[in-house]
This record gives structure tokens, C-alpha cells and sequence, in this order.
């Protein structure tokens, strides 16, 4: 048996390095770009060859939020039912208790310690990859999805006292994410009522000015790129994030310790 | 005589190749400890003396490094701060586990010589 283990060792090792031996040979990735991503690469950022531009050097949250900026609005709100519908059926079996959990509850002093001090690491990050979301790998989900983080530590490492103290009860977590849902929504409108008003050309979800549509979000405020509608709706999309995460992990962490 | 460069070139490839060694020790510790606490010993050896000094090497060889320019700058502060901040959590975490473990008596101390916090999971 141990002789049959080592065998099958040694052979998954030796392919292993075949593979990367000789696997180079045919793995490389190809050097010509092909032709829709050239298009995507070459209309994302500012280009004179072209008048339709996003103004973000991050191609996908370009696509994501610009190109077809309603499939993912209707995503977010796809994101939005499922949490109400798990609130709703959760209806009852948690309480939004005010009074201190009794003393001595959380973790010991030391992981207290070490959460403290990387909680405004967290925060930072999270918030600098959604407010860079137009121009590196990163956004608003993914922003918001690292912040919520935090309050996940919170309550598992000090219970959940802290964070209902401080005013984040679910109703009011969940007031919060219908605010930032209904920002969404109003910044993708807000360019069409004001053309609507003043009689110019203005379409709903318009980023950057158009030729045939002159209003637009600005695609950079003092020397600092902006990506338009972009920034707006990463900005939006992380506060909506952090606040549906937050109200999963009370529900989920509430019903399973009141058992 | 020797140069800056080359001492720092020096200590940070002396730093990869005990992180490179303390990875070793660390996977066999792992396979071959009995109990869980020293399974975790094993690990936490493995994020601070495979993970902390081979990242503070890194950087001290990305500094020498001219041919990258600007860049190497950034290099090498990422990896002091991801250095310090593994420094600060491996350790946290690792005490977390072994403390509700312990307090959850899952895992006995075996083989056990004293255990002053509870003595009924010795042995």
C-alpha cells in the first residue's frame, strides 16, 4: 500500500513537471488581441479615432455599468428581492434586541486587539476598490463585498451589541440600501428628465456627452478621471452592497444563535 | 569591499531561503504532529517564518532591483506592509482556533504532559 501511495506520489510529481516542461510550448497565450477585444481596448479609454468613448481605463466595469449599464441595474435589483425575500421569511425569528449581551461574551483580548487595528485597513480598502472601480480591476460589488467584511468580525469577534448600538439595526440597514438603490436609479434617469425639461436630446444611462446629446456626467474633475456615470455608480452600488451583506449576516448569525 | 547592494541582495536571499525551509519543516510537522494544537503550531510556523521573512527579503532584494525602475519602490513597501500585516494576523488567528477549540473541548491534548487551563482534556 505505502509502495503503490509513493508510486502514485512520484507520478502525479513527474507529470507535473512534464506538463510545465513541456507545456510552454503550446500554453503561451496568444500575442494578437482579438478584434472585439481590440474594440472593447480601444473605445473604453479616450481615443481621438473614436467619438463614442467610456472615459474608464477599466474596460469591464466600463461594459459592466456603461455599455449595458440597464442588464446590470436589473441585476442589482435581482440581488435586492432575493434579501427582501429572505427577510420576509425570516420574519420573526430574530429580534432587534437593544440591551448589552452580558459581559465576557466575544472572543479574548487579543483577536479584540488585532481587530481593532485592521479595521480601518478594511474599510480603506474596500472603499479604494470602489472608488477606483473605473479605473482598476475592481467596483462597486466588489468594493462593497470587502467592506462587509467588517461587520461580519464584529459581530462573531465583540457580538452583535456594537453594531446595534451604533444604530445599524436591519430596518434600518435595509432604509439605507433602498437609499442607495434609489440613488442608483436616479442618476441613470437624471441627465434624460433634465434634457426632457430643457428640450435637449438626453438619453437614460448616458455616461459622457454624446454629439448628438450634449448633456454628460464630467469624465474628470481636476486632472482626476471620473469615468462619467461610472464613479457614481460604483459609489452607490458599494453603500447598497455593505448594507445587504450586513442585514444577511445579522439574520444569519441572529436565527442560528437564538436556537 | 562590499556594497549596500550586494549585502541587502545578500540578506534577502538568505531571508527566501529559510522561508523556503521553514515551509519544509512546517509541511512535515503538519503531516507528522499528533494533535491539533500542534498541527497548528506547525501552520502558524509555516505564515510567520515562511510567509513574514520571506516577504521581508523580497523587498530588501527588490530595493537592489534598478532595472525596475519606480516600481521597485512600490514593491517593496507592499511587501513590508504585507509583512507586518500577516505578522499582525496569522498569529491572532491561530490563537482564535486553539482557543475555541480548546474551550469547546473538540480536540483532546494528546499526548499530554499538564494542561493548566482544563485538566479533564489532558490525556
Amino acid at each position: 500500500m505505502r509502495a503503490v501511495e509513493i508510486v502514485v506520489l512520484i507520478s502525479i510529481i513527474l507529470g507535473f513537471a512534464l506538463l510545465l516542461t513541456l507545456g510552454y510550448q503550446y500554453l503561451v497565450p496568444a500575442d494578437d488581441i482579438r478584434a472585439l477585444a481590440k474594440f472593447y481596448l480601444l473605445t473604453t479609454y479616450f481615443n481621438p479615432n473614436y467619438t463614442y468613448t467610456a472615459g474608464a481605463t477599466e474596460s469591464v466595469t466600463a461594459i459592466v455599468w456603461d455599455y449595458r449599464g440597464l442588464d446590470t441595474l436589473f441585476e442589482t435589483t435581482v440581488f435586492y428581492i432575493a434579501l427582501a425575500g429572505c427577510l420576509i421569511l425570516a420574519r420573526g425569528l430574530y429580534k432587534e434586541e437593544k440591551e448589552a449581551s452580558k459581559p465576557g461574551s466575544g472572543l479574548s483580548v487579543i483577536v479584540r486587539s488585532v481587530t481593532k487595528i485592521t479595521a480601518p485597513m478594511i474599510i480603506a480598502v474596500g472603499v479604494s476598490i470602489a472608488l477606483h472601480g473605473h479605473l482598476t480591476p475592481g467596483g462597486g460589488f466588489q468594493g462593497g463585498a470587502t467592506m462587509a467584511v467588517l461587520p461580519l468580525l464584529i459581530i462573531v469577534i465583540f457580538s452583535l451589541t456594537p453594531l446595534i448600538k451604533r444604530g445599524f439595526t436591519p430596518s434600518r440597514l435595509a432604509i439605507i440600501r433602498g437609499l442607495a438603490l434609489t440613488g442608483i436609479g436616479l442618476v441613470s434617469i437624471i441627465l434624460a428628465v433634465i434634457g426632457l425639461v430643457l428640450g435637449i436630446n438626453a438619453y437614460v444611462f448616458q455616461s459622457l456627452p454624446k454629439p448628438d446629446a450634449p448633456l454628460g456626467f464630467p469624465s474628470e474633475v481636476e486632472g482626476a478621471l471620473m469615468g462619467g456615470i461610472l464613479w457614481f455608480f460604483n459609489l452607490f452600488e458599494s453603500i447598497a452592497v455593505v448594507a445587504a451583506f450586513t442585514i444577511a449576516f445579522i439574520a444569519i448569525l441572529l436565527i442560528e444563535s437564538k436556537r | 569591499m562590499l556594497s549596500i547592494e550586494a549585502v541587502l541582495r545578500g540578506v534577502g536571499a538568505a531571508l527566501l531561503c529559510l522561508g523556503a525551509f521553514a515551509g519544509l519543516v512546517s509541511a512535515i510537522g503538519f503531516y507528522r504532529f499528533k494533535n491539533f494544537y500542534l498541527r497548528l503550531h506547525a501552520a502558524t510556523v509555516g505564515t510567520i517564518w515562511g510567509c513574514v521573512f520571506p516577504l521581508i527579503g523580497a523587498s530588501l532584494i527588490s530595493v537592489t532591483m534598478d532595472e525596475l525602475g519606480e516600481v521597485k519602490w512600490f514593491a517593496a513597501g507592499a511587501s513590508i506592509v504585507t509583512a507586518a500585516i500577516v505578522f499582525l494576523l496569522a498569529p491572532a488567528g491561530s490563537h482564535a482556533l486553539a482557543r475555541a477549540v480548546h474551550r469547546a473541548h473538540v480536540a483532546r491534548v494528546q499526548p499530554c504532559i499538564s494542561d493548566a487551563l482544563d485538566p479533564n482534556l489532558c490525556g
